[in-house]
């Protein structure tokens, strides 16, 4: 279990992202394999591989791949989530950015999987270079005729297109990306069973497969390939591959593909070890997931099972370190402004308890800490988890009652002795979302 | 914009199964159709699960935000096991599935509900002891029931600037507001002018529309009710009352013919507000801006308060009896040389005994109710059979119509809940709209809004555009192809004469041809000088799609139907029977013009601002002799008036008005007449008993059960029947 390049296996060869030297390397191969394939075998294949999905819930991706109409009586969409905002997280960037076409080629994949005619790449609005790198890269798909009508002399069409966030967090959420995509406002719809699954109605009322774009380029690698040699690789449940974005107190930041299953120190190793002091914490998975002592990260492999056991997520692969200099309270502040700042303000556990979890922190934070806050934002926070919309509820939720639960000391501290248990007394001024627009005129 | 509809599913856009599943909630077992609602299902079974956003006339999609209806679901796997969902549910969006389970009495549940209280509490401002909405608010309400005693949040509350104007009539509190998205949703799914939108996001989210434009809508009102704390609020009520000082009354709008159900909340005699009162068959729940903020005319201090005589050129007070005796004189002088005419905004009981007054007791004929310009004689049976009828098809029927064809109506502006019919039928019930116009109005919503096909044809070209309809329809029909498609050698040109191109008209054909049909036509059309044609036209085209019967051409004032079925017209007696003739409005004006008429009775109409022909108007009513003009103000008419007789607004009478569709509906008494004031159909009462009639009218009732008798069509309409929703009255069938 280390390093295992899969889908990076072309990531630092010259100028790869140009579709000649993409070809030289075996690149389109697995389209044109699959273009002699029925659909239903290549959503066999990725059955065979055991791949999941690699957005952060880790749902069986053939699932999805298999629940859309066999046919092409009515429009079906392909989309690729590339909104990638989970802080820690930089793998769909990379991936984009450094091998496009692996993305393209997942996606016709999946076109030919699907039945489907268009695919849509929604890219964060941030995300300016990756985008237009991706547009070059479908121009000269284009070019070569593995893009547009009757591809490779399949009788198959796909198209892909790009669409633009406008730099929301939200529009990650999968159904929030949805009512983006179409043009509405980036707020989350009802899901299954309060409204038909994507497969059945999803943009557009039409069936749509949504997928991270680390699935398409691990499907693209699989169908290349082929699904039992990626099954060889990762765990009993969890197979293949997982790119982690390390970031944080390590002396070799950046995206490192690893075996799934993979324990948590030997990647801290690869990386490099902690810089500038000793390990204190980690969060494995994106700011969204538990943060882990180091006695429990000796226990963790990075799959998703041993990260469930260990109550943690394996998420997106936002892997980050944190060195004994960190000041959790702090982080936990700046963690609750994040998601106060992101919450779409739809449901209200989210809009007011994102708020009210910031407040309470920013006071702790300042020295205003008062006994039985602790108390209050597990509370509160237990008011938010499981109440909300959609998962940001959850993700706001989550991290604070794991930093109380593994740092419950470092809380009390400050409350009782209004600084910081680090000595670091630096509090970063309170950015204030609230700047109303409307006009003010009081009558 | 005729391609935007739900993007969410919706119970309502997929009519209830029949299939029936069973559930259970709080270990009652019931069956449902599949797919209901939780909460309906719920609600409807008497078991109370609180909510905020949720409204049964709203989209689903853009609900489930307030979660305050979370309840606990299980689902029953056909092996009997129970498995439990690990998260609550919205009850407001999940559908009824076969062995679900749900508790909502669970101390989770509980406890959830208290927490989604706090958070809606931590930054509402808790103004309640100045709030409008304070005692009569959901979210005080909820908080009574199932709220924490207090709250444990002791940081800042949010501020906003208070009394945001959102527009001349509706006012925003953005401190109160719970972001719940009713009010949006609203202008999303009923009335269509899209304009209220959530602005920026997270805590900040704020009610707004955009670029601060102000919120320019026919039923802005209506969210002013939806509202489920007060942060929408109405400019003329905002702070006037509280809601338990109010009395409320039961009335009919009289802003226009579709005859609305409303609530009057007064203060003595001081109407503060309006509020829709349910009638799931005519306005549902909604009224318009004009019945919401229009009725201020009943509290106006310009009301006359006791009967008005010219002396020496000015007005004087007089007691009733000097009324009375002077009105009974100058009536006895002239004989049948005298006339009068009724607005559309009076009571079926008044124009009733007016009728009779003048045709028993005084021998006159000369009666009228129409101030339009009418292309037809009242004696010609086309215009008794098109106005009699008014509407072949009941407003409620409206939305089961596959394809509705709107024609020469600026229909949000003529008949409002006709318009909210029509678009509701589109939006959650698929039907395809045909709109014929001659122009696009620049109101906020219409009709060619969601149109299929908008046929804005030259002014003036109505006789060719609907001939080429027909034209194309049988084209259609013939070829067995209700296609959209229309043939190649269709030109896309449009035609010099109508505007129209070929393949327009024959778009909108193939819609008609498609399934039952109805058409609503408005003044373009029930006012044209080539009505007899439009008329043949539209029965030609009903007729092609086997959906006769189905024309409506609404009258427009709240009794216009009424006045005219109670017999105000020369010619047509009660219930349009046929009776001598006489002099209809223009002929009575141009008698009294000339001095041929001694005496002229204007009742709850103002000719002078209102006829169409202005000139004759003024002419009439300056030169008549002796005129007698029963008003609420002094009108123009009234003006100009020999004599002034105090009426009384809806909210001082009891009466009936007969609507656009022919429903008789009743209007509650409120309060007392305004000073000596009286009630139309009294007045004219106490002046045939002067005048030595036979049969003395007391009380309203009275007055109802002599129409009963005598008016055909209105043998079933009797106090004991009418209730507070009215009943149809009948046409009586061909003849």
């Amino acid at each position: 279990m280390a390093i295992l390049n899969l889908l990076f296996e072309h990531r630092d060869v010259e100028g790869i992202g140009n579709i000649d030297v993409w070809e030289a390397n075996g690149g389109y191969e697995g389209v044109r394999k699959a273009a002699a394939l029925e659909p239903q075998v290549i959503v066999d294949e990725i059955k065979t591989s055991g791949l999941r999905g690699r957005g952060g819930a880790g749902f069986p991706t053939w699932i999805k791949w298999n629940g859309l109409p066999k046919n092409y009586d009515a429009p079906h969409y392909v989309l690729c989530n590339a909104d990638e905002g989970e802080p820690g997280t930089f793998k769909d960037r990379e991936l984009i950015l450094k091998i496009p076409h692996l993305l393209i080629e997942g996606m016709i994949l999946a076109g030919f999987a699907t039945y489907s005619k268009v695919g849509y790449v929604y890219i964060r609005g941030e995300y300016v270079e990756p985008a237009w790198q991706l547009r070059k890269a479908i121009d000269q798909a284009y070019a070569k005729g593995y893009l547009g009508k009757n591809i490779l002399g399949t009788g198959r069409d796909f198209d892909i297109y790009i669409h633009m966030g406008a730099g929301s967090y939200e529009c990650g959420e999968e159904s929030a990306l949805m009512s983006s995509l179409m043009g509405e406002r980036g707020n989350p719809r009802l899901k299954f069973p309060h409204a038909p699954l994507p497969t059945v109605a999803g943009v557009w009322q039409a069936p749509t497969l949504i997928n991270n774009v680390e699935t398409y380029c691990a499907a693209a690698w699989i169908i290349k390939h082929s699904g039992e040699e990626y099954a060889k690789y990762g765990t009993e449940k969890s197979k293949g591959t997982k790119i982690m974005s390390v970031s944080g107190h390590v002396a070799r930041t950046g995206n490192y593909e690893i075996e799934m299953g993979t324990p948590l120190m030997e990647l801290l190793n690869m990386a490099g070890g902690v810089k500038d002091g000793v390990l204190k914490a980690v969060i494995p998975g994106g700011s969204s997931v538990q943060i882990m002592r180091p006695e429990q990260c000796e226990k963790i492999n990075l799959d998703y099972e041993s990260c469930g056991a260990n109550g943690t997520l394996l998420g997106s692969g936002g892997f980050m370190v944190f060195n004994d200099k960190t000041d959790i309270v702090q982080l936990m502040r700046r963690t609750s402004q994040f998601y106060m700042h992101e919450s779409c303000g739809k449901c209200t556990p989210c809009r007011e308890g994102t708020r009210w979890l910031f407040k309470i922190l920013d006071r702790i934070a300042s020295g205003n800490g008062q006994k039985g806050d602790v108390e209050l934002l597990l509370d509160v926070c237990s008011q938010i988890d499981g109440r909300s919309y959609c998962g940001l509820g959850d993700a706001a939720a989550w991290p604070i009652v794991g930093a109380i639960k593994a740092f419950r000391s470092e809380f009390d501290y400050w409350i009782e002795h209004k600084r910081s248990p680090i000595g670091n007394t630096f509090v970063p001024p309170v950015v204030e979302a609230v700047n109303p627009v409307l006009a003010l005129t009081s009558v | 914009m005729s391609d935007r509809s739900l993007t969410q599913t919706e119970v309502s856009l997929n009519p209830l199964s029949s299939e029936r599943v069973n559930i259970t909630i709080d270990g009652i077992s019931l069956s449902v159709p599949k797919g209901e609602n939780v909460i309906e299902a719920a609600l409807n079974a008497g078991i109370d699960i609180p909510y905020f956003c949720y409204h049964p006339r709203l989209s689903k999609g853009d609900a489930a935000n307030c979660r305050m209806c979370l309840v606990e679901v299980a689902s029953t796997a056909p092996d009997g096991s129970v498995r439990k969902m690990p998260k609550p549910q919205t009850a407001c969006t999940l559908p009824a599935a076969e062995g679900m389970i749900i508790d909502t009495n669970t101390e989770k549940i509980n406890k959830d509900r208290k927490g989604v209280l706090e958070f809606l509490l931590i930054n509402h401002p808790l103004d309640c002891p100045v709030c409008d909405r304070g005692g009569e608010c959901p979210l005080q309400n909820n908080t009574l029931y199932y709220g924490a005693s207090a709250s444990r949040f002791t940081e800042e509350k949010r501020h906003y600037p208070k009394a945001y104007p959102l527009s001349a009539q509706v006012v925003l509190d953005r401190e109160r507001c719970i972001q719940c998205a009713r009010c949006t949703r609203f202008t999303d799914d009923i009335s269509g002018d899209a304009q209220l939108g959530l602005l920026k996001r997270g805590s900040d989210v704020e009610v707004g529309t955009f670029a601060h434009t102000s919120f320019n809508s026919k039923f802005s009102g209506n969210v002013i009710e939806l509202c489920p704390v007060g942060a929408l609020t109405s400019r003329t009520y905002r702070f006037k009352s509280r809601p338990w000082d109010l009395m409320t009354q039961k009335s009919i709008c009289s802003k226009c013919s579709n005859g609305c159900n409303i609530k009057l909340d007064y203060r003595m005699d001081e109407v503060l507000r309006v509020n829709a009162r349910l009638n799931e068959d005519v306005n549902e729940e909604w009224t318009c801006d004009r019945g919401k903020f229009g009725h201020d005319y009943i509290s106006s201090p310009d009301r006359l308060k006791s009967p008005l005589m010219r002396k020496d050129g000015k007005f004087v007070e007089v007691s009733w009896h000097q009324a009375y005796s002077l009105l009974a004189d100058k009536l006895r002088a002239a004989g049948t040389n005298c006339g009068a005419i009724a607005g559309g905004r009076t009571t079926n009981e008044s124009v009733y005994l007016l009728q009779k007054l003048f045709r028993e007791i005084l021998g006159s004929n000369n009666l009228d109710c129409r101030l339009d310009s009418n292309p037809l004689p009242a004696s010609d049976p086309l215009f008794k059979k098109s106005l009699q009828t008014g509407m072949g098809n009941k407003i409620a029927d409206l939305e089961k119509m596959k394809t509705i064809m709107v024609i020469g109506s600026d229909l949000q502006d003529e008949q409002p809940i006709l318009f909210l019919r029509v678009r509701k039928a589109w939006r959650f019930k698929g039907a395809k709209v045909v709109y014929v116009s001659d122009h696009l109005t620049t109101d906020s919503t219409a009709v060619s809004d969601f149109a299929s096909v908008n046929l804005i044809y030259q002014p003036g070209s109505e006789i060719t555009v609907l001939k080429d309809l027909e034209n194309a329809l049988a084209r259609v029909l013939s070829a067995n192809t209700a296609d959209s498609e229309p043939p190649a050698q269709l030109n896309t040109q449009p035609s010099e004469a109508t505007g129209l191109s070929n393949n327009d008209i024959h778009l909108a054909a193939s819609l008609l041809a498609k399934g039952e049909i109805t058409i609503i036509a408005g003044k373009s059309v029930s006012q044209h000088s080539q009505y007899v044609e439009l008329y043949q036209s539209l029965t030609n085209l009903l007729a092609s799609t086997n959906s006769e019967g189905n024309l409506n051409i609404p009258v427009h004032e709240c009794n216009s139907l009424g006045t005219m079925d109670m017999g105000m017209l020369p010619g047509s007696g009660p219930g349009f029977t046929k009776c001598a003739g006489g002099m209809g409005t223009a002929e009575m004006l141009q008698a009294s013009a000339d001095g041929n008429l001694q005496v002229l009775w204007v009742m709850g109409a103002d000719p002078v601002q209102n006829f169409h022909n202005n000139e004759l108007a003024v002419r009439g009513i300056e030169n008549c002799p002796f005129l007698v003009v029963s008003e609420l103000t002094l009108t123009e008419t009234a003006k100009r008036a020999d004599l002034v007789l105090p009426a009384v607004s809806i909210a001082e009478q009891e009466g009936t008005f007969t609507s656009c569709e022919g429903r008789v509906q009743k209007l509650f008494k409120a309060f007392e007449p305004v000073g000596s004031s009286k009630p139309d159909w009294l007045i004219v009462a106490e002046l045939s008993a002067i005048l030595g009639a036979k049969n003395l009218y007391f009380t309203f009732n009275d007055v109802l059960q002599s129409i009963s008798k005598e008016v055909p069509g209105y043998e079933k309409i009797n106090p004991g029947t009418i209730g507070d929703q009215g009943i149809f009255r009948t046409v009586p069938a061909a003849g």
